[in-house]
């Protein structure tokens, strides 16, 4: 019921978050038109060339530093940028031919570049506001004969009260480059006819939604995709299930008064914990061979070697993929648990044994919806984990293709599709495509409850 | 009176039963995790090397040859070089990524600036997306920089992409009192002193956690280096063993044990820690 209400709570606040859009704005143009008709020649000398109003006003540093980013910037525009922009909406217009020795464009790498282009552009402008701003409270401070910050003092505070900006250059840095242009490059991926026959030295074109008609729509990608779908859909929530339950049931054993040796019942699990995924999952892989220890055993018995993980093990392979995963997975949740309950509240369950509850009434009554609560976040991430499980079937089946379905198996997740259209089999656009539609599933299922989730409103509790 | 001693005896049974249900299941929860790993042990033990030389779970002959080939036999699969080169990754990529982790998750813990709320709604949404997809993008700019069958390009990698999962931190710096910064800050100490003298010693088991799980996954993945490392030398342990066969299961056996020990002797030291970190994260995420 709460959550119900939240969502309408979310959904009737909506229409006052658009409202105030304008007024936001307003709010931010009138800081700049303040600035247009109050800033005094030096400010203008800014807008013109960077750090000029600087230099005006003798804060030499400064200023030689803002020229300095103003000549890189442009010098760097005219050698390359521009170019980079250009080619951004063109992908390529010479089509390479080695036949005459023509080198060609490179769609691909045209489309990084000019990525990377519009983000420095983004930035060089922020730079851009930054001077003129600055300019303009140089003046505000002169205006009011009060001595303005000196450059020393301005670095001073990037120790002090600006810390966060020195601290998260780094770190913005490298996501920028390493996260969010590789996304970036991706989502926009989806939207040309990147790959299949067209790979460099071909010329790359934007083509629109045309990737996810292909996906939707029949052909050759839609029935394995909506085949795989459901089965991704039953294995997230089957899986996330059963090592959820599981690893709680287990934390819960072990929190029992009679089990003596914790730590030495706790170290199995936890071994299992520690081994690198791929190395667990390479082993059981070999259990399950068809010369593994399994088949040895159904051999001496008589029976004929079974392909557990072959080519037409649909239900095998998916049930030894739940199990393995669980192998791997009960452990965590084991771990998250124990902690979880270390912290819950003896005297609930004082006052329940003094009422009479049953063991299991008090399992029901308090630690169920204590730690439900607890690890609803936790929750979340497994599913979308194992949504997007990749090592479990690569590791187990590797690459099969099976019959009806294109550049799959029948144990395959989106993921694993995902994997060998666009690394195995060059199908890049159709790859990011799917990739996009996992990316709105999961997106969606996490951000509205982490939206909703009390952790995110009650952030501010602890200040 | 008799009825009452009877009472008292079938509750004495049913605790009786209680432990003995609860005792088996613990055996059997330890056997199902133990055995295989136990398996794997056996087999780097063994003798013949190819995977159809066992009796089922269990050698044929024991020795220690799988152990011997392992760090001899370096011609097709060079194993010792393979170990310091996941090592190496994974320490460097450990102590930067842990650096970036921290300051990030600090900042958007302790400092209230504009584009905060706008960052981490960001970076929870990027963390949506499947995670290798950008892989190929990586692959690129990779080329571009030239970085490509280079163990520093994995490492850059790695370190920078490490702050995307600072959330676990940043729900734990935000259960640090404010009152200690603020009475520093009293003192007259600037922000990055109280971060350096106050904020990171109380953080050390947050360090511990966020240092672990920087060290494991390079140690683990292989994703990435079977993308960017070409020459069979530079590869890492991961990517190594993935192409041994049926045929070198002793081998493939010996090597996951080498490379699995130090992980395992971290966790076990560190058990405490994980635990620590990962409610720290549950409840605050």
């Amino acid at each position: 019921m709460k959550v119900i209400e939240k969502f309408k709570n979310f959904f009737k606040t909506l229409p006052d978050k658009f409202k105030a859009i304008p007024y936001k704005l307003a709010k931010k143009f009138a800081g700049a038109k303040e600035i247009l008709v109050q800033g005094n020649g030096k400010v203008s000398a800014s807008m013109i060339v960077m750090g000029l109003g600087q230099l005006l006003n003798k804060q030499w540093a400064k200023g030689i530093m803002l020229l300095f980013i103003q000549v890189a910037f442009i010098v760097y525009f005219v050698l390359t940028g521009a170019t980079d922009l250009f080619g951004f909406f063109t992908l390529g217009t010479r089509a390479g031919n080695a036949w005459y020795g023509i080198e060609g464009d490179n769609s691909v790498v045209m489309l990084i570049m000019g990525i990377l282009a519009i983000l420095i552009i983004i930035l060089y402008i922020a730079i851009y506001i930054a001077n003129i701003k600055d300019a303009y409270r140089t003046q505000c401070a002169l205006d009011t004969l009060k001595k303005p910050v000196s450059f020393k003092q301005e670095v001073g505070t990037l120790l002090d009260k600006n810390f966060h900006k020195t601290a998260l250059a780094l770190p913005v840095i490298g996501v920028c480059v390493f996260s969010i242009l590789p996304i970036v490059f991706m989502i926009l991926i989806a939207f040309t006819n990147y790959g299949d026959n067209i790979v460099p030295p071909a010329l790359v074109d934007w083509v629109g939604l045309e990737n996810f008609g292909k996906i939707l729509s029949l052909g050759q990608f839609a029935p394995t995709f909506f085949k795989i779908f459901g089965w991704n859909m039953l294995w997230a929530v089957l899986s996330t299930a059963i090592n959820y339950f599981a690893g709680l049931g287990l934390a819960l054993l072990l929190n029992k008064k009679c089990v003596k040796g914790k730590a030495i019942w706790r170290a199995f699990p936890i071994l299992a914990y520690a081994i690198p995924g791929f190395i667990t999952l390479l082993g059981f892989k070999f259990m399950f061979s068809y010369g593994g220890p399994i088949n040895y055993y159904i051999q001496q018995a008589g029976g004929e070697a079974v392909g557990f993980l072959g080519l037409d093990a649909k239900w095998s392979a998916r049930f030894i993929g739940l199990i393995v995963n669980a192998w791997i997975s009960i452990p965590s949740t084991m771990l998250l648990a124990t902690g979880i309950l270390s912290n819950a509240n003896t005297d609930l369950y004082e006052a329940a044994r003094v009422d009479g509850a049953s063991a299991w009434k008090q399992f029901i009554k308090i630690t169920l919806p204590y730690v439900l609560f607890a690890t609803t976040p936790v929750l979340i991430s497994q599913f979308i984990g194992n949504f997007n499980n990749f090592g479990i079937f690569y590791f187990l089946r590797g690459s099969l293709n099976v019959d009806g379905y294109f550049l799959a198996s029948d144990t395959d997740l989106l993921i694993n599709w995902l994997y060998n259209l666009s690394i195995n089999n060059n199908y890049y656009s159709i790859g990011a495509a799917i990739s996009l539609i996992i990316f709105i599933i999961t997106s969606v299922i996490s951000l509205a409850v982490y939206v909703l989730s009390p952790s995110y409103k009650q952030e501010e509790t602890f200040r | 009176m008799n009825q009452a001693k009877v009472k008292v005896a079938k509750a004495k049974t049913k605790k009786v039963l209680n432990v003995l249900i609860t005792y088996c299941i613990l055996i059997v929860v330890a056997f199902i995790f133990f055995f295989p790993c136990l398996w794997l042990i056996l087999a780097s033990f063994s003798k013949s090397g190819s995977i159809y030389s066992f009796d089922g779970f269990f050698p044929v002959e024991y020795g220690f040859d799988s152990f011997k080939t392992l760090f001899t036999d370096t011609v097709m699969y060079n194993y010792p070089q393979w170990f310091l080169n996941t090592l190496f990754i994974a320490s460097m990529s450990c102590i930067l990524g842990t650096i970036l982790t921290i300051l990030t998750a600090y900042c958007m813990s302790r400092f209230r600036f504009k584009s905060r709320k706008a960052m981490m709604k960001t970076t929870l949404v990027l963390g949506m997306f499947p995670s290798f997809m950008g892989t190929i993008a990586v692959y690129l700019i990779m080329t571009q920089f030239n970085l490509i069958n280079q163990h520093w390009g994995l490492i850059l990698i790695y370190s920078a992409q490490a702050p995307m999962g600072y959330m676990v931190q940043k729900g734990f710096f935000d259960t640090i009192p404010y009152s200690i910064d603020e009475a520093a800050r009293i003192d007259g100490a600037s922000n990055f002193t109280v971060f350096v003298k106050f904020t990171l010693p109380m953080a050390k088991p947050m360090l511990v956690y966020t240092a672990l799980t920087a060290f494991t996954w390079p140690w683990s993945d292989f994703i990435l280096p079977k993308m960017l490392l070409v020459d069979r030398d530079l590869y890492t342990v991961a990517v190594g063993l993935m192409s041994l066969g049926e045929t070198e299961f002793a081998r493939f056996a010996a090597g996951s044990i080498f490379i699995a020990i130090p992980i395992i002797v971290l966790y076990f030291c560190l058990v405490k820690y994980m635990i620590n970190g990962m409610a720290a994260g549950a409840v605050k995420e």
